[in-house]
């Protein structure tokens, strides 16, 4: 419930949805899926602006790669023939790991990847695909890479009356694979841990290698050592091992009510391990 | 301000501020059927259909439905001329304190109109986000199947 709210608005597209942020400031309250939006009890909130209509709800080939829609609901995501072949389908196994059927019918593609919470699914495969984030404020469009979006809080890199608009991912060029693993108490509660991991190799070497670890942390981040110590290797069980184990050392994880840090620590290297072996379990030579 | 949705096929102009909860809201004009479990999405007793699919109506807000047609248990059948997943739940002892059967009922009726013979894994998924504290859920399933059996 949003007790103060005393109009809503329903932008035909996103520059109309920009000018009216703007023209609302702080007044303004964003439904997109409206999963959080929904429960919101701001009492300063007079205006909803309703952006689930402005169109940007298209996933399409883009330049040998894919662009999903900032309001492409993530049970769409889930069941894309399309994107289930980008990185090994690591996006679309994150969108399926999302709460449950109903919530991924609703929670929208940039309500996921904005309104983050420590265990947010989609975020962790944005970082490990290597995404880019098209945004379009008052300054007009602009683009930011997955790991600069989450360096901060994405509402801090975010500009006033900016809107997240679209996700890109390039497929890769050659043999590549990815997969996201997410460990959690019930097939629909919040992560406990999760990773999604990239990979593409050249002449049985890995010359790419991206690891996010979601769940531990504010935000999702890279477990860079663990990157480094893949890139230039042959993709070994032992191999992956290590690398998950370096992932559980850099993690430095918070308890919560669901489970205490040492126990995360020890299953951020569970899910860690699983996805660098699906990813090599789903190498594949791009057609 | 004034809504404009579609309720069970019939046109209708709800007044309604802007942000309140569009279950709270469902409720007050007398569709019952859409029960107040958790107020925060866990149980899936207030599951409603928006344009087919199943949604949580105590996620969203009175203004999100503009334009929208919505299906509560009400529209399914009537106890003169029941649903067959509402025969099939009741035929198969998939009914006990009923607090969750509305919300089982519209989430399979999605599910049934986007595959119309689901195995019984399809139909756990599809009802995933629904809480039973009666059931243990098995007759439920069963329920399901036995009405995609009987409407093909
Ligand atoms: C019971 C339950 C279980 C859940 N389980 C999970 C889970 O397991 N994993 C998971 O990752 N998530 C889960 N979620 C979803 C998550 O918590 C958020 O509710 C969801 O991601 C918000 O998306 P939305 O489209 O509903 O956004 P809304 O609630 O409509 O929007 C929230 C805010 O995000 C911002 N925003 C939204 N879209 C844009 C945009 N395009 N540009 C700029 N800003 C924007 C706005 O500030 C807006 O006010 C769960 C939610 C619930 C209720
Ligand atoms: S009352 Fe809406 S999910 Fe429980
Ligand atoms: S029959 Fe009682 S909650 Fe399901």
């Amino acid at each position: 419930m949003i007790p103060n709210a005393k109009t809503c608005l329903y932008p035909k597209d996103p520059p109309q949805a920009v000018s009216l942020l703007q023209e609302h400031g702080k007044r303004a309250l964003i439904l997109a899926g409206g999963t959080t939006a929904a429960l919101s009890h701001d009492p300063e909130v007079e205006v909803l602006i309703d952006i689930s209509r402005m169109g940007c709800d298209a996933i399409e080939p883009q330049g040998g790669g894919w662009r999903v829609g900032c309001n492409v609901r993530l049970q769409r995501i889930a069941s894309h023939a399309g994107l289930a072949g980008l990185w090994g389908g690591v996006l679309s196994q994150a969108a399926a790991a999302v709460g449950s059927r109903p919530i991924r019918n609703a929670v929208t593609l940039g309500g996921n990847l904005v309104q983050i919470f420590r265990w947010s699914d989609t975020p962790v495969a944005l970082l490990a695909m290597g995404a880019r984030l098209e945004l379009l404020g008052p300054r007009g469009p602009r683009s930011v890479g997955a790991d600069e979006f989450y360096a901060r809080h994405p509402r801090q890199v975010l500009e006033p009356a900016e809107l997240l608009v679209a996700v890109q991912a390039a497929s890769p060029v050659g043999k590549a694979g990815g997969a996201f693993i997410k460990y959690a108490r019930t097939a629909v509660d919040l992560a406990v841990a999760d990773a999604a991991a990239c990979l593409r190799v050249e002449g049985g070497r890995c010359v790419e290698a991206r690891l996010a670890i979601g769940a531990t942390r504010a935000l999702p981040w890279r477990a860079s050592e663990a990157e480094a110590l893949l890139t230039g290797q042959a993709l070994t069980p032992a191999r992956l091992g290590e690398a998950a184990a370096l992932a559980r050392k850099a993690c430095k994880p918070v308890g919560d009510a669901r489970t205490d840090k040492a126990y995360r620590e020890r299953m951020v290297e569970v899910v860690a391990r699983r996805a660098l072996e699906r990813a090599v379990a789903n190498l594949q030579e791009r057609a | 301000m004034d809504i404009h949705v579609t309720v069970n096929g019939r046109p209708e102009v709800w007044q309604a501020a802007p942000g309140e909860s569009a279950l709270e809201l469902i409720r007050r004009l007398g569709y019952t059927s859409v029960k107040r479990g958790c107020s925060q999405g866990d149980c899936g007793a207030c599951t409603i259909l928006v344009d087919g699919q199943a949604m949580r109506a105590c996620l969203l807000v009175a203004a999100q439905l503009e334009g929208r047609a919505v299906t509560t248990a009400e529209g399914l059948g009537s106890l003169d001329r029941p649903h067959p997943l509402q025969r099939a739940f009741v035929d198969a002892g998939a009914v006990q304190c009923g607090f969750c059967t509305p919300g089982m009922l519209l989430a399979s009726q999605a599910l049934l109109v986007e595959t119309p013979r689901p195995d019984a894994t399809a139909v756990r998924e599809a009802l995933d986000g629904n809480l039973c504290r009666c059931t243990g859920y098995k007759k439920i399933v069963e329920a399901v199947l036995l009405a995609a059996e009987r409407m093909a």
